[in-house]
């Protein structure tokens, strides 16, 4: 475990930067995860996604499909990988607060 | 069994502590430890005995501790104080292990080979510590030991002795378990990866502005069935999209089946040949349902050693079709002209990346290369490469590993100096966790580099061939327009070749199997031209021809039999009707079969 701070964000983080509590999670966390993932900025689209992976974790536990993803926001791959450069699995979940995708990631 | 180290018997666990001659320094360590052995070091030396196997005694007992493996290690040479990374001290670690229960210089002369027993959970966690933190199974110090030690090999051993008894990374765990009990790796349900691959298919279509298939699902009889890392599908289906094209493109008869899709392995990072082997099973008993004739990889290292080099082993199979990795899939429709790529798209400088698993242990070296150097224009080595090339840091699992992730991105600095001295902009490797492990090294060390695969270069640079915008050629060109032809055969292949003569030249065509058939056809559809086969089961074309003729209604269409056995012609000839219009022998080429048609059409 380590911790990482950001201005005046102080969260707990496993090793890979992704959050341990989710509980800790907040607006400012997710400007201060961005920062990593090099995102400057958090637009409305940002946060469109955002609140889609937030919910779907709080009901299923695990990161959503980028099948549903994209369904379910209507934005295209294209856009996902625009908004998001490292990708949806390291970089959109980790600025959600969502714990490190299991597997090959 | 007949193994040379059967010959020495196995020493038991009771007599640990009679082992070491009594007073010496080694002998009272040993039991000053624990009177009882934990229950879970109890089943892991039991398993040992189990699996040792030739190749790994070969290797427990080769070893002379020259050190010629320490530089070969990235973790070393990152940490070249501490001694506990060096392949031949972490391999001591499973060594003093078999040589105090299986070796005789462990019983005759313990304290000089340091042969020692597992006895707490805190032991088995130490283990752990070494197998799966301090080593990737990159097998680069194996290649470069003058005695043939594997330590890979039997560090994947030893990681299976502590997953049969739980102790493991808690990623390996849960992807382990997603392997057993859904399937693959990253839980992707069935439906969701069906509903991703039509996702791609009509992306395509629309890109393509074209309505064909283009990504065919459990397709019978297949000539490629093409299995994928979980990743692509649920994370970045790019990859998928990108091989369709080159699939569609090559006019492959292809399909990627809806279930056994999931072509890597945790079996071969956790060392659980149980897993290993139902995984691989899975994969390749789906090719043998759909009688798939060939089961390409797509790029991706562990998976391609899983499926193709241990897989079948593991699964105890034997496999009744071809495997290949999609870089030689991809290479073969360049160089056969199947596609065309313009190198010139990918003008970028790029460098390769050798997988430990693609290139060290299964020898996939220059054909990435070849491939490399068709699609790109600026193709730069890193050194040193091929089977020296140094791990992604992200090799046997350690993606999936986070507690170990401070000492991977420490010891990435060997492939950081790497790729920044090839001077290039892109990385380009054959392996889904290069991919990874190679991101988070170029982030770590501010390379600024991309990390691409062949796949997507390969469909960037493909050449998109001009649409065929069909045109309405004048009937007069079309010399059999308005002709109705009845073809009878019954060899399938004979009834395909003369219907696409036929329809080629304008006219519609009937086909028949059969004698029966074919009379209800020419009375149905009064043809101008009966082609008929003389030698057919059932009734003959000689019987057929004579019905045809003595039937008021088929009397006057015309006829030309067309036989492989000329030797039948007195049964056509003898009958007292007019005799056939046309004759001609098989096999009979294009031209030969247009002429003598419109000979009898338009002449008799």
């Amino acid at each position: 475990m380590a911790i990482f701070e950001w201005n005046d964000v102080k969260i707990d983080v496993d090793e890979d930067g992704f959050m341990e509590d989710p509980a800790q999670w907040d607006e400012k966390v997710a400007l201060a995860l961005a920062s990593t993932e090099g995102v400057a900025e958090l637009d409305e689209n940002h946060w469109k996604m955002i609140t889609y992976l937030r919910d779907y974790y709080a009901k299923f536990g695990i990161a959503p499909m980028i099948r549903k993803l994209c369904k379910e926001t209507g934005f295209s791959l294209k856009q996902v990988y625009d908004m998001f450069p490292s990708g949806p699995a390291k970089g959109a979940c980790k600025v959600a607060g969502l714990a490190k995708p299991t597997g090959c990631v | 069994m007949g193994k040379a180290w059967d010959s020495v018997a196995f020493i038991p666990y009771a007599e640990d502590n009679l082992d070491y001659l009594p007073g010496t320094q080694a002998s009272f360590t040993e039991n000053s430890m624990s009177k009882e052995r934990s229950h879970k070091a109890t089943k892991v030396l039991e398993r040992l005995s189990k699996k040792l196997n030739r190749q790994v005694v070969g290797s427990l007992v080769a070893c002379v501790h020259c050190g010629m493996c320490t530089d070969s290690c990235h973790y070393v040479q990152t940490n070249p104080d501490d001694p506990t990374y060096a392949p031949a001290y972490k391999a001591d670690r499973l060594r003093k292990i078999f040589k105090k229960h299986h070796d005789w210089t462990g019983r005759v002369i313990p304290w000089w080979v340091g042969a020692k027993s597992v006895w707490t959970d805190e032991d088995l966690e130490e283990l752990k510590d070494i197998a799966f933190g301090k080593c990737t199974n990159c097998r680069r110090c194996s290649i470069n030991c003058p005695m043939g030690v594997d330590f890979a090999t039997f560090n994947r051993m030893t990681r299976g002795l502590l997953v049969s008894v739980g102790v493991m990374p808690e990623g390996v765990s849960v992807v382990s378990k997603d392997q057993w009990e859904i399937g693959n790796q990253m839980g992707v349900l069935k439906e969701d990866y069906v509903d991703t691959l039509e996702w791609m298919a009509e992306e395509l279509q629309g890109e393509l502005e074209d309505d064909s298939d283009m990504i065919p699902i459990d397709k019978m009889d297949a000539e490629v069935v093409y299995s994928i890392n979980p990743r692509e599908a649920k994370y970045d289906p790019r990859t998928i999209a990108d091989a369709a094209k080159i699939f569609h493109f090559a006019g492959e008869n292809w399909t990627m089946p809806s279930e056994g899709w999931d072509m890597t392995n945790f079996g071969l990072f956790s060392g659980d040949d149980d897993l290993g082997g139902a995984v691989a099973k899975r994969l390749f008993d789906k090719v043998i349902e759909l009688r798939g004739k060939k089961l390409v990889i797509s790029e991706c290292g562990h998976g391609y050693r899983s499926t193709r080099c241990e897989g079948p082993n593991w699964a105890g199979m034997d496999i009744p079709f071809e495997m290949e990795s999609s870089v030689d899939t991809m290479l073969r429709y360049v160089k056969e002209g199947r596609i065309k790529v313009d190198k010139s798209r990918n003008k970028t400088p790029v460098t390769f990346h050798d997988s430990c698993n693609n290139a060290r242990s299964c020898g996939l070296f220059e054909e990435p290369r070849e491939l490399l150097n068709l699609v790109c224009e600026n193709f730069t080595e890193m050194y040193p490469n091929r089977a020296e090339n140094y791990c992604c840091t992200g090799g046997g699992g350690a993606m999936s590993m986070s507690e170990y992730t401070p000492r991977r991105l420490k010891s990435g600095k060997v492939k950081a100096d790497q790729l920044k001295a090839t001077k290039t902009e892109i990385v380009v490797t054959s392996c889904h966790n290069c991919v990874d492990g190679l991101n988070d090294v170029i982030r770590h060390y501010k390379l600024g580099m991309e990390v691409t695969q062949l796949v997507n270069l390969v469909a960037n640079a493909l050449v998109i061939p001009a649409k065929i915008i069909p045109v309405s050629i004048p009937d007069e060109v079309l010399v059999l327009a308005g002709k109705k032809i009845l073809v009878v055969d019954d060899e399938p292949d004979i009834l395909t070749f003369f219907s696409t003569v036929f329809e080629d030249n304008g006219a519609t065509v009937f086909t028949a199997t059969d004698g029966d058939e074919a009379i209800k056809l020419a009375m149905a559809e009064k043809p101008d031209l009966v082609t008929l086969d003389i030698s057919m089961p059932g009734k003959d074309g000689g019987k057929v021809f004579e019905e045809l003729r003595t039937n008021a209604e088929t009397s006057t269409v015309k006829v030309c039999i067309i036989t492989g056995r000329p030797e039948l012609r007195k049964l056509i000839y003898d009958r007292k009707v007019q005799p056939p219009e046309g004759y001609l022998d098989k096999p009979v080429d294009e031209d030969t079969l247009m002429l003598n048609v419109r000979k009898v059409l338009e002449l008799a």
